[in-house]
């Protein structure tokens, strides 16, 4: 039988491989967003467990504002990358240091 | 095993092993494309805990909008393929630290635990759409107004970042400003030849 622990423990693991993808792809500055969505994601998941276990829909209405918030960031850090792209014409990290002072 | 069980198992394997896939690739429409079967996977692991209206507006708002944005600027963008192979240390770095969070939560979650009671299906009259609408429109109605100027003013600033006018697009070419010499840009007057 599935039990909460199952659930938390899959949110704790996609949690903790979305982190991993934030330390290896740093170069690609697309691919460092994706792995922040993959973060939200699984705190999300989190709500609901906690939702469905508690009996309390609060934690959806949760969830409801945080993919609102989500996907203002997303949209806001895609045209972030466009301006940038079109200023520098390359997209690596590395070579975004010019306000190193 | 009952269904539930072989269903969670294979969602959830999905989910871990595409999770796995999108930290490794280069590419990075594949890497979106990744994405979208998380997301999809994941809102049948939110409809088997009865969250309907979350799971379809996970799959509309972010499946429909917010990663067709991402493949949208991968392709406006045109990056090349380049190899991003991060240094090793960064790949111990990485693998280290996500182990030691995970068994950490594990504790956490093992120590914890949860009164590992299954809840039976509330036999609850109102769906959960209504449910969710209740609580949205009396208790949380300024989150709710608040929520809707933060979309706001995403959208006006996502117009306003990228809105140019052609005369101040300035562009950065690294290669023409090695190549430019003193004589190019400097030009000596002398007073005698006004």
């Amino acid at each position: 039988m599935i039990t909460m622990t199952h659930y938390l423990v899959f949110s704790a693991l996609l949690f903790c491989i979305s982190v991993a993808g934030i330390f290896i792809n740093r170069k690609n500055i697309l691919l460092l967003l994706m792995s922040i969505e993959l973060m939200l994601l699984s705190v999300n998941t989190n709500f609901i467990i906690f939702s469905h276990y508690s009996n309390d829909i609060t934690g959806q209405v949760f969830v409801f504002f945080i993919l609102a918030v989500a996907a203002a960031e997303s949209a806001i850090g895609l045209a972030i990358i466009v301006s940038l792209f079109r200023a520098r014409n390359s997209l690596e990290i590395n070579l975004i240091n010019k306000l190193k002072g | 095993m009952d269904i539930i069980s072989i269903l969670f198992y294979l969602v959830t394997s999905v989910v871990i092993l595409s999770s796995i896939a999108l930290i490794a690739v280069n590419n990075t429409v594949h890497a979106a494309l990744l994405l979208v079967l998380i997301f999809f996977n994941t809102a049948i692991l939110w409809l088997m805990m009865n969250a309907e209206f979350l799971a379809i507006v996970l799959v509309l708002v972010y499946v429909g909008a917010v990663l067709v944005l991402f493949l949208f600027v991968i392709m406006l963008l045109d990056i090349q393929v380049q190899k991003t192979v991060s240094k090793k240390l960064y790949l111990i770095f990485s693998v280290v630290i996500s182990i030691i969070m995970f068994a950490e939560l594990y504790m956490v979650i093992f120590y914890h635990d949860f009164e590992n009671t299954v809840v039976e299906n509330l036999s609850q009259d109102t769906s959960n759409t209504y449910e969710i609408g209740l609580l949205l429109f009396t208790e949380h109605i300024f989150s709710f107004e608040v929520t809707a100027f933060i979309l706001l003013v995403a959208i006006i600033a996502a117009i306003a970042i990228n809105m140019s006018d052609r005369e101040r697009a300035l562009r950065q070419d690294p290669a023409k400003q090695i190549l430019e010499t003193k004589k190019s840009r400097l030009k000596i007057i002398k007073d005698n030849e006004i």
